[in-house]
């Protein structure tokens, strides 16, 4: 591959903020074919790159990391300017229990989510036009979160983060491996604090991670309801 | 002088429509039933002038269909041969002499004029008195009354204009009589044959393990929710309290996320408040506000309220319930429609309550002006108007039971025909860290149709001080606080009716029933709630009772008629909370085992069924398509339960070892 080809590919993914190390442009250049047009070749770099491992694949400058001392959880608060590529690898619903998830789940698993094969089972308890507190412990379907992530930087660091505010992508239903950009935000307590205009997501996924936490997924949150149940009451 | 046949549903309504119509109509015994009556008498009807009139009643339906005698011994054929076996249908053993009295005054009667209930049953009873008559006087002239309840001036109506007998509603009848005897035979005797000799037996009865459509989807809604609360896990959650004084009042603002599983999560929040300082308020409105006075009263809502509120399950409200329309203080009480006709004289029976020394004061308010048409909701099944009261009745005349169901569908009405409760809602929201906390404040400005419905509940809040779109104030207390999630509680009898109803199992009619089948069937016992850990194990409930009945289960309406008064609802006493006895859970695991998708505990395959039934009376469906339709689906579920019975065994082995372990 010709060298302005290079350049011109390291500038496309540059302008998403990815850095990658010279080793993955390498190889990548050696397995397309000759004669794939300009646009096309960007369009499968930036593709193939978001599927990849970030801690092996990108190689930024420091300040596209996160600080060294980012888990110091002493720092009541501080500023990360940022832009910098992270990728998710975990995600959980803080906002309704383990348990009620299981239960979600479950529904789902005998096929009551299925259309036509719905089943209702919660009722109202009172009158139509009451708006009473909700009754927590049902079942929930689509959920708005909020969302607590576990990001991870091309160096291999890993931070918790907080979406309170519903950011567009970011939902049980993501992939793991998701990459993000993230840049001005707030960092309390070691916590990222992601806001709108401060995240923008790329996309991607890591294959074998995606399938094995879908997979272990009931799994996790069984056992982590059990943990927190048995320290906490009568579980 | 033409001579009429008239038969009503049962004897009780027979005399009290007699008497309406002939005055104090002459009683004649019928030979071989000593209940039932021949009332005789003149009366001038519009369509045949002055006529000679015998008005005779049968007890419910007078056929049954079975079996021929080849097929109904246990081990006589394979269960699956139950599907196609012929059924023979003809008159009941126990009703014969009823058959008898009808022919016998069918002979030199022209005319018969039908008065059974006004539903899809009461179509079919008489499609049955028209084929008995029929036969012996093939040149009668056939017809029915239509009314929807036992008072005078209403019965003369009907007796003035009588309709044809609808034989779309008959036919939906047969077909769920002829799936219910299939199914219900085909099932019971294979899973009998394959769980019985794991069940314990008292002596020499052998416990029949029946099945019927609606009695398990009924008993998987139980089972579940039993299941979802012994499987539960408590969790801790946090959450932020902020309180703010002003005008001596204190005023409890509540975090609009409510709360978070994640203490780290909540911390972070909390602290961010706490730096913040401040509260903003971002909004701040008053706004007149509604309680909105209650729907006419249908069945489904009767049952779900009587067993909330009057301590009654719902089949002894139905019960109630019927003997208040067969002696013509109530109309008909099973009915879906929650709309009041327009032309209905609402207010000719809301005078007729003036007199009650409880809610007479607020009736004749709304005689002096109060009087508001009532909502109307999106029902109608466009035989019988909503519940109400027909007449006054004074409480003295009525036992305890009777009172409690007269006293509420009273109110119900009244509170139909008042205004909604007014008042005005505060709400306050403020901005603190980042994060919305809330206040809301309720003042009830006048009451309405509350004063005449105390089952319902709207009262006045803390009053909320004045505050201003972009005030700012430092709370005087912000608390991060924590909490744990409770179990749902196991199911209760009105929160099973509203299940049934949401998933289409049952009609509003039969649904009491199958709650009373299930629990006589041992498949479930009923405990007054909150009445401790006694049952909790729920594992006592497997002891046999006798191999009563034939091995079948019916879906259908069992004690209609002149049995209707027996139940096996259990006692009287409050809320009704339903728990699966091993069995019950065995049997519903077993068949989820088999295949969750169309498992008999689902409610999908009967509430397919129940709307073809409803097809066939609009005439988009035969009796046969619906019929031989249901039955390729139940028999695919059937043959495969077939081949794997096995699971459906080990289920219950596990589960017997359970008892036994504890």
């Amino acid at each position: 591959m010709a060298a302005n080809l290079l350049a011109e590919l390291t500038q496309h993914l540059h302008a998403r903020h990815l850095h990658p190390t010279p080793a993955w442009l390498q190889s990548f250049a050696s397995t397309t074919r000759p004669n794939t047009p300009l646009p096309a070749l960007k369009q499968t770099a930036l593709f193939r790159l978001l599927a990849t491992d970030i801690t092996t694949s990108l190689s930024p400058p420091a300040s596209s990391l996160f600080p060294a001392d980012i888990f110091n959880a002493r720092i009541q608060s501080r500023h990360v300017a940022g832009p910098l590529v992270c990728q998710v690898l975990d995600i959980s619903d803080i906002g309704h229990s383990n348990w009620s998830q299981v239960e979600s789940i479950e529904a789902h698993e005998r096929g009551e989510t299925t259309k036509g094969r719905e089943i209702v089972r919660m009722v109202d308890r009172e009158d139509e036009n009451d708006h009473n507190e909700a009754a927590a412990v049902g079942p929930v379907m689509a959920s708005k979160g909020p969302f607590k992530l576990l990001l991870q930087d091309a160096k291999g660091m890993k931070v918790y983060a907080l979406d309170l505010r519903g950011l567009e992508g970011i939902n049980m239903g993501m992939s793991m491996g998701t990459k993000l950009v993230v840049r001005n935000v707030d960092v309390r307590r070691a916590v990222v604090m992601l806001e709108p205009g401060g995240v923008q997501v790329l996309g991607g996924k890591m294959e074998a991670l995606d399938k094995a936490w879908k997979a272990g997924r009931k799994e996790r949150l069984v056992r982590d309801a059990r943990g927190v149940g048995e320290g906490g009451g009568d579980g | 002088m033409t001579r009429i046949l008239c038969v009503a549903e049962k004897p009780s309504i027979a005399k009290a429509v007699a008497n309406h119509l002939g005055g104090q109509a002459r009683a004649e015994n019928v030979r071989g039933i000593q209940w039932v009556k021949n009332y005789r008498f003149d009366f001038n009807f519009q369509r045949w002038g002055q006529c000679s009139v015998t008005f005779t009643s049968v007890a419910g339906h007078i056929q049954t269909a079975d079996f021929p005698d080849r097929y109904r011994k246990w081990h006589s054929c394979q269960p699956a041969e139950l599907f196609e076996a012929p059924i023979q249908t003809k008159v009941a053993e126990d009703k014969k002499a009823i058959a008898t009295n009808i022919e016998a005054q069918a002979r030199n009667a022209s005319v018969l004029f039908i008065w059974t209930d006004c539903d899809r049953e009461g179509e079919h009873i008489g499609t049955e008195i028209r084929d008995i008559a029929l036969k012996v006087n093939p040149r009668m002239e056939v017809c029915r009354a239509r009314f929807s309840n036992i008072e005078r001036a209403h019965i003369v109506r009907a007796a003035a204009n009588p309709i044809p007998l609808d034989d779309a509603q008959a036919n939906a009848v047969a077909a769920r009589i002829e799936l219910d005897l299939r199914l219900g035979a085909a099932f019971t005797r294979m899973q009998t044959l394959a769980l019985q000799p794991m069940i314990p037996q008292q002596g020499e009865q052998r416990k029949i393990i029946s099945y019927g459509s609606c009695q398990f989807p009924t008993l998987g809604f139980v089972v579940d929710r039993y299941l979802r609360v012994r499987n539960f896990v408590p969790e801790p959650f946090w959450y932020i309290k902020v309180v703010h004084e002003k005008d001596d009042i204190n005023v409890r603002f509540s975090w609009a996320r409510g709360h978070l599983f994640d203490r780290m999560a909540v911390t972070i929040i909390f602290e961010r408040c706490l730096i913040a300082k401040m509260a903003k308020v971002t909004k701040m409105q008053k706004k007149p506000t509604k309680k909105w006075k209650p729907l006419p009263l249908t069945t489904v809502e009767l049952q779900k309220m009587g067993s909330r509120f009057l301590r009654m399950t719902s089949q002894e409200v139905m019960n109630v319930a019927e003997g208040l329309y067969t002696k013509g203080w109530i109309s008909y009480p099973r009915t879906e429609t929650d709309q009041f006709d327009l032309g209905m004289n609402l207010r000719n029976l809301v005078e007729k309550q003036q007199q009650d020394g409880r809610w007479g004061d607020f009736a004749q308010g709304l005689m002096n002006g109060g009087f508001k048409q009532p909502r109307s909701g999106r029902n109608n099944d466009k035989a019988h108007p909503p519940i109400h009261p027909v007449n006054y009745v004074a409480s003295t005349q009525l036992n305890p039971n009777e009172q409690k169901v007269y006293e509420f569908v009273v109110r119900r009405f009244l509170a139909c025909c008042s205004e909604d409760a007014t008042g005005e809602a505060t709400d306050v929201d403020i901005e603190y860290g980042g994060e919305i906390f809330r206040a809301h404040g309720l003042t009830v400005i006048a009451r309405n149709y509350l004063d005449v419905y105390p089952y319902d509940r709207w009262e006045s809040s803390q009053n909320l001080p004045l505050y201003t779109v972009g005030e700012t104030f430092e709370p005087k207390e912000a608390t991060m606080q924590d909490g744990q999630t409770a179990a749902p509680g196991y199911l209760t009898e009105p929160e099973l009716i509203s299940l049934m109803d949401a998933n289409g199992i049952g009609t509003d009619a039969t649904m009491a029933e199958h709650i009373a089948k299930i629990q006589e069937r041992e498949y479930v016992i009923a405990r007054l709630k909150g009445a401790g850990a006694a049952a909790n194990g729920g594992g006592n409930g497997a002891a046999t009772r006798g191999g009563r009945g034939r091995g079948r289960g019916r879906g259908g309406r069992g004690g209609r008629g002149g049995a209707a008064a027996q139940n096996g609802g259990g006692s009287t006493g409050g809320v009704q909370e339903l728990i699966p006895t091993t069995l019950g859970i065995a049997l519903i695991e077993g068949y989820d085992n088999v295949g969750f998708e169309t498992s008999l505990s689902k409610p999908f395959l009967r509430k397919e069924m129940e709307a073809q039934m409803k097809a066939i009376c609009e005439g988009r469906s035969t009796r046969h398509d619906v019929v031989q339709q249901n039955l390729e689906q139940y028999r695919a579920v059937f043959n495969r339960t077939a081949q794997q019975i096995n699971i459906l065994k080990a289920v219950s082995a596990a589960q017997e070892w359970l008892l036994k372990s504890r």
